[in-house]
């Protein structure tokens, strides 16, 4: 093994704080405008902290966050400066390392996610998460995909609901119901 | 004295003591499953647990970061995958070791190099976190602002990307912690006159997003990747095996410790900087390094579970967290009305002796569930991809959720989760902007109060730093930083040593 070799397939993603992804002598697909654009955000936010306050005073609430995006202007600056001199990868390109098509769709998955959260209910929204995600993930047949999302849903939901006892949205499933209906059958079955 | 048998509470209620070893248990697989993290774990936890008392949740993060630590090294052993960032240095010989029908002998062995380094770890938080704490009070504001800059600088610099990015994220961490009503004059930042925004970001939000959702989705890569079994044989490690990498494991956990205790650096840069150390102490190893070396683990895996002791000192001490795991750890603590710093220690030092506990007992399961129950464990690992990944995206959002009951906090995390992903993607280190977001009121708040004592002068806030030793040591140690990473640096190296090399 390369003793070089440090976390994953490419060990370029970045899991770990001792060694971040990317490529230090090289710029990825993508990289240099990902540099340009949190320059400007950094602009925009140092232009928003001056408007806190200005510059009335040393202790005025704006003073360190005008400080802080002046820190990050400058250092994104002279992230972009470096980013630019860099040749870039050879054998990359943005749709097949940075942003593949599945990424893509997973965000435009947890973004539907969120909408239908409160409308569905929660359980609802989870199974039809799951079943999709987990059928286009593994390209397995319908019981696979049924079966094991039901069972890691009810299992997330027997653990969430009732043991954190965690509130989550529930929708148009008669939820409250269910549960008084298994506590009747509990208590029923103890008594 | 008294307070001393805080220790014990972990033992004298059976409940506290079962949550350990559920979380160590839970920990372990957490730690090992490969796209699953710990970060990732204690963060969702954080917005699950908030509701319970202070000591059960305490008790369950505890277990699972311990079992985390360690958890990674299994996966990295026998699948030359490290299941988490502080096993990464694990790898390079664990796996040869696995290949050569060794993977037992390895899995002993950093089990009880882990316990090892974890002793070590408990043993100095023990005794040096009081008189940190007695120390502590007499920093100045100045010295809090100071330590909190110097944190977040030593994230960067440590770690093997570039220090600019990481002061970038340092910098952006502060920025969004400090969105929201200003709690001092109540003055509006960062809220483009939106109500939304008047509360802040939640900084569960920020960190399920940044460690959940953005890991997540930087696994879709990787999806189909297939793992190959290996062979076990006996796990027990001989008593002669043990004895012979004592000294070895005695100053990797030193280094563990220094490491974890330095504020901002935790157990994956201690495990790298134990790694070579092992490699330049070790002049004639059996078998090379990067072959399948005995000390190539026992060094890593020492020094990253000393290092979770280690980071307790800071946050315990001063409240500002020695790596991301602990700014969580910290977060939860707040969550649940407790303020670190060396005040705690004054008003409620059970609390302090009861995470040594904990940590000491989630230390003894550690070892109990690493030297049993492999064959189940090769089985539970294998979980495929595929089924994981949806589950950690549904858990993140319900993490999001459950804290506030907020869709808000859903989209929140979404958007830093993508965000995070071109971090990860770019080479930016994501620990230093969950330290900023963590550290940026106590940063602020010590500002202000530091420079009102000097009645807005900064020559005289200048004057206060070098005239007391404290601050000024804080202060070069944040010049050196910076030089360290100029050319004019690397110049001045050239020069001195240049010729001995």
């Amino acid at each position: 093994m390369d003793p070089e070799f440090r976390g994953d397939i490419d060990h370029h993603d970045g899991t770990s704080d001792a060694t971040p992804g990317g490529y230090t002598e090289q710029r990825r697909p993508g990289e240099l405008s990902f540099a340009i654009f949190l320059t400007l955000a950094s602009l925009f936010l140092l232009y928003t902290a001056y408007g806190i306050s200005g510059f009335k005073a040393l202790s005025s609430p704006g003073s360190v966050p005008m400080a802080t995006t002046l820190v990050m202007v400058v250092s994104a600056l002279i992230v972009t400066i470096r980013t630019s001199r860099l040749n870039k990868v050879a054998h990359e390109t943005l749709s097949k390392d940075i942003l593949p098509v599945m990424v893509i769709l997973f965000i435009g998955f947890l973004v539907i996610f969120g909408l239908l959260l409160k409308p569905l209910g929660f359980v609802l929204t989870a199974a039809l998460f799951l079943i999709i995600a987990i059928k286009v993930l593994a390209r397995k047949g319908w019981g696979y995909t049924l079966t094991v999302a039901l069972v890691s849903l009810v299992v997330i939901w027997i653990i969430f609901r009732v043991v954190f006892t965690v509130l989550l949205p529930v929708g148009i499933l008669p939820e409250a119901e269910f549960i008084q209906f298994f506590r009747n059958l509990m208590s029923g079955g103890a008594s | 004295m008294e307070t001393l048998m805080a220790i014990f509470t972990i033992f004298t209620q059976p409940q506290l003591l079962l949550l350990v070893g559920v979380g160590t248990f839970a920990g372990i697989y957490i730690g090992a499953i490969p796209g699953l993290s710990v970060t990732m774990a204690v963060s969702i936890l954080i917005s699950f647990t908030f509701s319970w008392d202070v000591y059960p949740a305490i008790s369950l993060m505890v277990g699972i970061y311990m079992g985390g630590v360690y958890g990674g090294s299994r996966t990295a052993i026998l699948l030359n995958i490290p299941g988490a960032p502080s096993a990464i240095a694990t790898a390079m010989d664990g796996y040869p070791m696995a290949q050569k029908g060794e993977a037992g002998q390895a899995i002993g062995v950093t089990t009880v190099m882990s316990f090892f380094g974890g002793l070590i770890g408990i043993f100095v938080l023990a005794v040096a976190a009081p008189f940190v704490a007695d120390f502590a009070i007499t920093f100045q504001p100045r010295d809090y602002m100071l330590l909190a800059v110097l944190g977040i600088l030593l994230v960067g610099s440590l770690s093997s990307g570039s220090l600019v990015k990481g002061i970038f994220a340092g910098a952006l961490g502060i920025a969004i912690g400090a969105v929201g009503r200003d709690p001092l004059t109540f003055t509006e930042r960062f809220t483009f006159d939106l109500r939304l925004m008047e509360g802040g970001i939640s900084f569960i939000a920020v960190m399920i997003g940044m460690f959940g959702v953005s890991e997540a989705l930087q696994q879709l890569q990787n999806v189909n990747m297939k793992a190959v079994r290996q062979k076990i044989d006996r796990i027990m490690p001989s008593f002669g095996t043990v004895k012979k990498y004592l000294p070895l494991s005695l100053q990797t956990s030193s280094i563990g410790v220094i490491i974890g205790a330095l504020p901002g650096t935790g157990g994956d840069i201690a495990a790298l900087m134990a790694y070579d150390h092992a490699k330049r102490i070790t002049k004639k190893p059996k078998v090379p390094f990067g072959k399948g070396a005995m000390e190539g683990l026992v060094a890593p895996e020492t020094a990253n579970n000393a290092a979770v002791g280690g980071a307790f000192i800071p946050m315990m001490t001063l409240g500002i967290p020695g790596d991301a795991v602990t700014a969580i750890m910290i977060g939860a603590l707040f969550i649940h009305g407790l303020n670190p710093g060396p005040m705690l220690m004054v008003d409620q030092p059970d609390m302090f002796w009861f995470i040594v506990g904990a940590l000491l007992m989630a230390n003894v399961f550690m070892l109990i569930f690493g030297l049993t129950g492999i064959k189940i464990f090769t089985k539970i690992v294998e979980m495929p991809r595929s089924v994981i990944i949806p589950l950690i995206l549904l858990l993140s959002i319900v993490g999001a959720y459950a804290v506030n009951n907020s869709i808000t906090d859903v989209y929140w995390m979404l958007g830093f989760g993508v965000f995070g992903y071109f971090m990860r993607h770019y080479g930016y280190p994501l620990g230093p902007v969950i330290l900023g977001v963590i550290l940026s009121r106590l940063l602020d708040d010590n500002w202000r109060r530091a420079i009102i004592s000097e009645r807005e002068d900064l020559g005289s806030f200048f004057e206060g730093i070098i005239t007391s030793p404290l601050s000024l040591t804080l202060f070069i140690a944040v010049i050196l930083i910076f030089v360290s990473q100029t050319s004019i640096w690397t110049f001045a190296k050239n020069r001195l040593f240049g010729k001995a090399s």
